[in-house]
């Protein structure tokens, strides 16, 4: 309803909102990646597989949704 | 095997004994002059001597590669002197190159050197004429000008004196490298020169120079140290070679090389040993050479890019490099390649498949109608044959697939799902083959890869039509393969349940996102089994039951899923998103799986809003992530019935979560999209009737509004008293409604159509009690707060006037309370400034329902079939009652008529039992000369009325069948007129009356009189068009009756001029609902709706007032338009369906089925 700001190229949108995506999901299993990283099998690639199982998610999010959480930058209320 | 002939002299004591080799260095001097480095070269049978004139040469040929262009220049013409010296004279001047001329000998000392060094096996020397060779031919290589003795020489090498000593060099024994790899560098060099020039003969005579050359492949680098690339050994030098002439070679001769099966053996046996640069000059010569040359066929590359290769190539992957090492990685070169080599159509790997049709079967076969009828599904044998294993076309790449493993390295994860998304065929067949995985949860690397693999893998996309071709094939693919691509095997329910409820948060959240993609594959899956173009469409229908029946059957159960989402922490805003996603996609998926769990959304929903509420959030971002969520819950509570929006929820301080929802897109942070929330207000506040839900109605827009132009602070202080106001409005709309009018009949001179939203009757109901609770703060923010609402509601057109009248209350409620209000009096054109108005999309956002995307562009949810009953569904007028025959006898002539009596009697004449008709008969007679002697005041009317009745049905002769419908509706509904002189139809009823005393029963009474004469009285049409209807309804109850709706007469059948009338913009909605409730009473008579269809269009014509409800300026509700759109639907289910889509060519059954097809929803829904 609220008139949009000027709009971020696609591909910004995605990487930041890949980044996002990691940040918060290494925020929310710290604990479990703890552990997989002291696995027994945690070696060679295990990290880049890691890294890339989480930000696989961001594919669940379409552009336009991607778009909708990136861009929801303003801090504080809308008439603050 | 013959004896061993000793060539060298005495060896002392007879017995023979393996000579020790020993490799004497040479001796040289340095070369200043042509002359001296002829006489160096000139042949001499003192093989020191031949060896030191060789080696003189190699090194001065050394020093000249080795040199800067500038410096070297001396050497160059040196060399080129002697060249020119001993240039072969047979050639002649032209250089034209006859076959004698190609006899022609160039350095014809050093080939005699060499035939010299097999007659007197001297090894070093056999070695020491290709090294110069070599250096000379690379030398020449370098310079135009030289070029053509480069040419020279390589003729002579072609000669087949000097292709014996080739071949005898390659072929020397395994442990002879310093033989072999200088004659392979110098075949390399001849392959190269001139961009290989010489390269077709080189090949014709393959049987010499391509001697040995696999076993020379195997001959590899032994030691501990890694190779060097200053010391190549035999392999990788005959490698060298051998993709040089890839390089060079015509596309015919690539294939004859390719099809050599030793040498393809050998090419890549010892990959993973060999040295970067040759990995990585393998790699790149087969991808341009072999695999981006279109001209070789597929099958040649096939010969290479066998299995062995495939997965040789893929051990790369693993190939140990320095990670410091400054080249380029071999596992990126080898996974950049497989990448091309396997997906590329022409590379000679990938065969075309048929999708997600096993390769042994026909899509398109032709089956009997009747089997597939009678059998279903089962008509194909096929059908359920594919669930341990599945024929492929890939087999090289099925037989790759089993020897990557996708989830230890990304790369090979991306390799696989590429090869998957190109060959969709391998998806199931990799999985049923590769059974030793589960996926039974267990926190490590191997499991998380694992999980990525299956996420990938499911994310694919179905491949269109299923198959290659341009459209569906006739038959539907096998179930159990389509399934495996949803839900690969390894992904049983077992497994996912474990998943879901494991400790691990992380292990839980990788099934709930794979869950949320299966179970959105599995819908774009179902929407192609139901795509309009399928031949046969019951069969994919069936199939696509089955398909999700089989899918819920290996998830896990509802419970299970609600049970995972709600253990999720409060603080995991993306764990909690996908959770609730999954949660919506259920509903909206497979309802049939999400409807048998008992699941109230609204704590977590209230939960869910009590953090957004809340003003902890730091980064808008977990703001925006938390919308989502609750927009995902909003959707489930758009399927649940019990969703309490307007109850005060302890979880929100006491709020209604409407309230709270409100609040929090009004504090959200800016920038935030929050359209699909605003909806969901927007539809529940319609709903409930807080707000008007008129077409071009914004709905709650204007209180939005109004609210976004307050201060935070301030709207702190309205909350709870909107509140309030929303739940006592949405507790109670009618009498807020009431309230409205009320209010209306208050102000002078109002349109008759002149509306406000009833939530502002309610706010002006709470008024007082906010004054006398005296809460200052509130009172100064309504007294911003209301001027704006009711401005705004004003612009989007509410009721000005109204509006006024309610200001003044408020104004003068406020001024009690010592308050006061901003303005006067309601502000003129208010203006939007933080919502778009007027509104660009046509769709309003009031009647869109959560969770249900509009279908058709209809926005409106469809009715069923019970509710349609309910609205158009008309109590028979004719009801008989045999107690009528007695009750009349006792009661005064007004009784008889004013109370029932009368036409209780006259339905009788209908009755289907002879004898009743018969006593009815007699006693409506009797009647009629009672009700003459009575003192009635109409008694000569109703006397007649009844007379002529006795005679018509006399003349019908009643005995042997009931009187028509028609006859006896008219009687009944005319007396009902006689009793009132005042009835606009009382003339018309008794002119009916006077003209006969017999009715012809193939008419309609009074059709033609209302329909086309004047009204005589006053405006009173539209009264006299409604009796008819009314009595027309009555008297439609039989094929019989119906017959006479649609006769053919001279002004058109009935039913056609009554179908006509709603062609008057002017009719009114009652009037038009009569109409509706003839037609449903039509198409509950046998062969009705078939009649309705085909003799009078009307499918088209409920479609055309549906188009034009929806289009009508007057807005207001969409009820109609939902009636005239589930009545052609009940047209479509009650006709003849076969003779409607016959005659209709199928357009009938298109119009109707979307609203079939919208049915089961709004039952789900509602």
């Amino acid at each position: 309803m609220s008139t949009q700001p000027t709009k971020t190229p696609d591909a910004d949108v995605n990487s930041e909102f890949t980044s996002y995506y990691l940040h918060r999901a290494t925020q929310e299993f710290a604990e479990d990646l703890d552990k997989v990283r002291t696995a027994e099998d945690f070696k060679n690639d295990a990290l880049n597989v890691l890294v890339n199982a989480l930000q696989q998610g961001t594919a669940m999010f379409s552009p336009e949704e991607q778009r909708r959480v990136v861009e929801s930058r303003g801090a504080g209320g809308s008439k603050a | 095997m013959g004896k061993r002939v000793s060539r060298g002299g005495d060896l002392g004591g007879g017995v023979w004994k393996r000579q020790k080799v020993t490799h004497e260095a040479p001796t040289s001097e340095e070369i200043t002059t042509s002359r001296q480095l002829q006489q160096l070269l000139a042949f001499d049978q003192d093989a020191t001597h031949a060896r030191h004139g060789l080696q003189s040469f190699k090194l001065f040929l050394d020093e000249t590669l080795a040199w800067r262009r500038q410096n070297n220049a001396d050497n160059v013409a040196i060399l080129k002197e002697y060249l020119q010296a001993v240039k072969p004279t047979s050639e002649g001047e032209d250089g034209a190159q006859d076959p004698e001329q190609q006899q022609a000998v160039y350095l014809p000392d050093i080939m005699q050197a060499w035939a010299f060094a097999y007659q007197t096996s001297n090894e070093n020397l056999m070695s020491a004429v290709p090294v110069v060779l070599a250096l000379l031919l690379k030398l020449l290589s370098r310079s135009l000008d030289m070029v053509p003795y480069g040419l020279g020489i390589c003729r002579t090498l072609l000669q087949k004196r000097q292709l014996e000593l080739v071949s005898k060099n390659l072929s020397a024994d395994k442990g002879k490298a310093f033989i072999v790899s200088p004659t392979l560098r110098m075949l390399r060099e001849a392959m190269a020169l001139d961009g290989g020039a010489i390269a077709k003969p080189l090949f014709r005579a393959r049987a010499s120079t391509f001697k040995s050359l696999a076993r020379n492949m195997g001959i590899i680098h032994i030691g501990d140290e890694p190779e060097m690339e200053d010391r190549p050994s035999t392999r990788t030098t005959a490698i060298y070679f051998f993709l040089c002439a890839l390089k060079f070679l015509h596309p015919e001769a690539k294939r004859e090389l390719l099809s050599q099966r030793d040498i393809v053996a050998a090419l890549t046996r010892d990959i993973k040993q060999d040295p970067i640069h040759l990995v990585l000059e393998m790699l790149s010569t087969f991808r341009d050479s072999i695999l981006l040359d279109d001209k070789i066929p597929r099958e040649a590359k096939g010969n290479l890019f066998n299995v062995s290769t495939l997965v040789r190539i893929s051990s790369l992957y693993q190939y140990r490099q320095d990670p410091d090492s400054t080249q380029p990685s071999v596992a990126d070169a080898a996974h950049e390649f497989l990448l091309a080599a396997c997906t590329r159509p022409s590379g000679g790997i990938l065969r075309q498949d048929t999708g997600l049709y096993p390769r042994d079967i026909d899509p398109d076969a032709v089956l009997p109608t009747a089997d597939i009828d009678e059998l279903g599904l089962d008509a194909m044998p096929w059908m359920d044959k594919y669930k341990s294993e599945v024929p492929v076309r890939n087999f090289v790449l099925s037989n790759l697939l089993q020897n990557l493993r996708p989830w230890s390295s990304v790369k090979q994860n991306e390799l696989v799902t590429a090869i998957f998304r190109v060959a969709p065929e391998l998806v199931a067949s990799f999985f049923f083959e590769n059974k030793s995985f589960t996926f039974e949860p267990k926190l490590t690397a191997t499991w998380i890869g694992y999980a990525a693999f299956l996420f990938n893998t499911v994310l694919l996309p179905i491949p269109e039509h299923f198959s290659r071709g341009s459209g569906f094939p006739q038959l539907p693919p096998p179930i159990s393969v389509v399934l495996g691509t949803i839900l690969p095997l390894p992904l049983t329910q077992k497994a996912l349940v474990r998943c879901l409820t494991s400790n691990s948060k992380l292990v839980s959240f990788f099934a709930t996102r794979i869950l949320v993609v299966a179970i959105e594959k599995l819908d774009a899956a179902v929407k192609m089994h139901h795509a309009d173009t399928h031949a046969n469409k019951a069969l994919w229908a069936e199939a696509a039951r089955r398909l999700v029946d089989e899918f819920c059957q290996r998830i896990p159960g509802m419970k299970d899923m609600i049970q995972a989402y709600r253990s999720i922490p409060e603080e995991d805003a993306l764990h909690r998103e996908a959770g609730s996603r999954l949660l919506r996609l259920c509903y909206t998926v497979i309802p049939q799986v999400a409807l048998l769990a008992k699941f109230d959304v609204s704590p977590l929903l209230d939960a869910s809003l009590g953090r957004l509420a809340k003003d902890e959030v730091e980064d808008p971002k977990d703001f925006a992530l938390g919308l989502k969520e609750l927009e995902n819950l909003l959707a489930i509570a758009g399927f649940s019935p019990g969703m309490r929006w307007f109850s005060a929820s302890d979880a929100l301080v006491g709020l209604a979560p409407f309230t709270v929802l409100l609040r929090v897109c009004i504090d959200a942070p800016s920038g935030i999209a929050l359209e699909e929330i605003f909806r969901v207000l927007g539809f529940v506040a319609a709903e409930q009737q807080v707000v008007l839900s008129r077409k071009g109605h914004p709905g709650l827009l204007p209180l939005v509004e109004a609210l976004q132009g307050l201060s935070r602070d301030m709207t702190a202080h309205v909350w709870p008293f909107l509140d309030n106001c929303l739940s006592r409005c949405a507790a109670a709309p009618v009498k807020y409604l009431e309230a409205v009018q009320t209010l209306a009949e208050e102000v002078d001179g109002l349109e008759a159509d002149a509306f406000i939203s009833p939530l502002i009757a309610t706010m002006l109901e709470q008024l007082p009690f906010v004054v006398k609770a005296g809460d200052k703060d509130l009172l100064a923010a309504l007294g911003k707060f209301l001027p704006k609402f009711l401005g705004l509601s004003a612009t989007v057109g509410e009721s000005k006037p109204l509006l006024d009248g309610v200001y003044s209350k408020i104004s003068q409620v406020l001024k009690e309370g010592q308050a006061k209000l901003t303005h006067k009096r309601i502000p003129d054109a208010v203006a939007f400034k933080h919502n778009v108005w007027p509104l660009r999309d046509k769709a309003t956002r009031t009647t869109d329902r959560p969770g249900v995307g509009s279908k058709n562009g209809k926005e409106d949810t469809a009715m069923d079939a019970e509710e349609l009953e309910g609205a158009l569904s008309a109590a028979d007028g004719l009801t008989a009652d045999h107690s009528a025959l007695t009750k009349w006898v006792t009661k005064t002539a007004d009784e008889i008529v004013d109370d029932g009596h009368a036409t209780g009697l006259v339905v009788l004449l209908a009755s289907e039992h002879a004898s009743i008709r018969q006593e009815a008969l007699v006693n409506l007679q009797k009647m009629a000369a009672k009700v003459r002697e009575s003192e009635y005041e109409d008694k000569d009317q109703v006397w007649l009325l009844l007379s002529e009745l006795v005679e018509t049905a006399r003349a019908h002769n009643v005995a042997a069948a009931p009187l028509p419908s028609p006859a006896v509706a008219f009687a009944c509904h005319a007396l009902r007129v006689l009793h009132d002189p005042l009835s606009s139809l009382y003339a018309k009823v008794n002119g009916f009356l006077m003209r006969g005393p017999v009715w012809n029963l193939g008419q309609l009474p009074l059709v033609d009189e209302i329909l086309l004469e004047d009204p005589e009285v006053g405006d009173s049409y539209y009264a006299q068009v409604n009796w008819l209807l009314g009595y027309l309804v009555d008297a439609l109850r039989t094929p019989q009756d119906l017959e006479l709706f649609h006769k053919r007469r001279q002004r058109g059948p009935v039913l056609q001029r009554l179908l006509a009338l709603a062609a008057n913009p002017y009719m009114r909605l009652p009037l038009r609902t009569q109409l509706l409730r003839l037609l449903y009473k039509a198409t509950g008579i046998e062969g009705g709706s078939t009649t309705l269809t085909t003799r009078f269009g009307v499918v088209n014509w409920l479609e055309e007032q549906e188009k034009a409800c929806l289009e009508a300026k007057e807005g207001g509700s969409r009820e109609p338009a939902r009636l005239y759109r589930a009545l052609r639907g009940r047209v479509w289910q009650t006709c003849d369906r076969g003779r409607v889509g016959l005659w209709s060519k199928g357009g009938v059954e298109e119009l109707c089925q979307g609203q079939e097809a919208l049915q089961p929803e709004s039952m789900d829904v509602d």
